[in-house]
């Protein structure tokens, strides 16, 4: 079992989500097991909500759409266009449809454009053996009101789960994958 | 031959494109949904690991670093998708699971863990068909309590722990 003091030194960017897969494991590993640092982690969280509750956040209530707009207005190449044409044809089309392999060539040429679909490819391949990138592992250290995300996806594709929504009550969750044991680990410590 | 909007061109295209991949998943098979749900005491008595534990007892042992895993408890149910199950778990656990769809080669699903009646985790994911989730932290006895929630479209979990009659669920 790491030393307190050891862990101390990572509690703060354990709460701030910025550790790595192993040091997010090791920290989780050893809070579990430690009230003194479980005590010290939910001070530093007091800490912080108490801080973001006196700042003001900026409102972003239509900055993804006004910068889609834009993007939308940039110059493209051609494929690119009928990239897009063709993904929002989809959306109408609906799915139940198939015309035989009339076009199979630009169907796969379409597949490959297509980014979601390119990444289903990718995400088909071998899974890497070496250790876990850091971008597979989050932490939500997070109230429920502030911890529903529905975009951003915590754990990441070459994992076993993809989520996209997680709220606890607990203000120290963590979450990594091995993709290597084919799991992903929410760690909610028990509150002190 | 010009690629205008609306031509017919693009109309085929635009089929062959997103109409046979929609149509596989339409055809995706089965929308039942096997849960399977271990309960595991892990602690630092030197105990070793229950042999009932096998092979998810190594995966165990790989992720944490406990000297001790016991399976307190072992619980798999059936349902479909759109449908909740909820299985009751020692120490006062309970947890619902709902698969919603099954895309591809995942099962999606949203999942809420409660102590006794006050909900400590909701999540929505996207499993890996005979994948595992693992919700672990709480205090249980002298340990903490490790839980290993897999999911399969098919009869049975590579992971799943090795006991006889498993304690029953309850669909909603
Ligand atoms: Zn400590």
């Amino acid at each position: 079992m790491a030393e307190c003091g050891e862990i101390g030194m990572m509690l703060g960017a354990f709460e701030d989500s910025e550790l790595e897969p192993n040091e997010m494991q090791e920290v989780a590993f050893h809070l579990a097991r430690c009230e003194s640092c479980t005590g010290i982690l939910a001070d530093y969280s007091t800490l912080g909500r108490d801080l973001r509750s006196i700042t003001a956040e900026p409102s972003l209530a239509g900055f993804s759409s006004a910068v889609i707009a834009r993007v939308d207005r940039l110059p493209q190449p051609v494929l690119t266009r009928i990239a897009r044409y063709l993904r929002r044809q989809a959306d109408s089309v609906g799915s139940g449809f198939a015309w035989g392999g009339a076009a199979a060539a630009i169907a796969v040429l379409t597949i490959i454009l297509m980014t979601p679909y390119a990444e289903q490819f990718a995400n088909r391949g071998p899974h890497s053996t070496t250790s876990i990138a850091g971008h597979e592992a989050a932490t939500a250290v997070n109230q429920v009101a502030e911890a529903t995300a529905s975009e951003p996806t915590m754990a990441d594709n070459d994992s076993h789960a993809d989520i996209s929504r997680l709220e606890s009550e607990n203000h120290s969750v963590a979450v990594w994958s091995e993709p290597r044991r084919d799991t992903t680990v929410i760690w909610l410590p028990d509150q002190p | 031959m010009t690629l205008r909007p609306g031509s017919l061109t693009f109309l085929i295209i635009a089929i062959a494109a997103f109409g046979t991949p929609g149509l596989a998943h339409a055809q995706a098979g089965p929308k039942r949904v096997t849960v399977y749900i271990d309960s595991v005491m892990a602690a630092d008595t030197n105990e070793g690991t229950d042999p009932r534990l096998a092979p998810m007892g190594k995966k165990l042992q790989g992720l944490f670093g406990f000297s001790t895993y016991s399976l307190i408890g072992h619980n798999e149910g059936q349902t479909d998708c759109g449908k909740m199950i909820a299985f009751t778990l020692p120490g006062g656990k309970i947890l619902h699971v709902q698969p919603r769809a099954i895309d591809g080669d995942m099962i999606a699903m949203e999942i809420v863990l409660f102590d006794g009646t006050r909900p400590m985790m909701t999540t929505d994911l996207k499993l890996k068909n005979n994948g595992t989730l693992i919700v672990g932290g709480p205090r249980y006895e002298q340990g903490m309590m490790i839980i290993s929630i897999g999911a399969s479209t098919g009869g049975s979990h590579p992971m799943r722990a090795q006991v006889g009659a498993p304690a029953q669920a309850n669909t909603r």
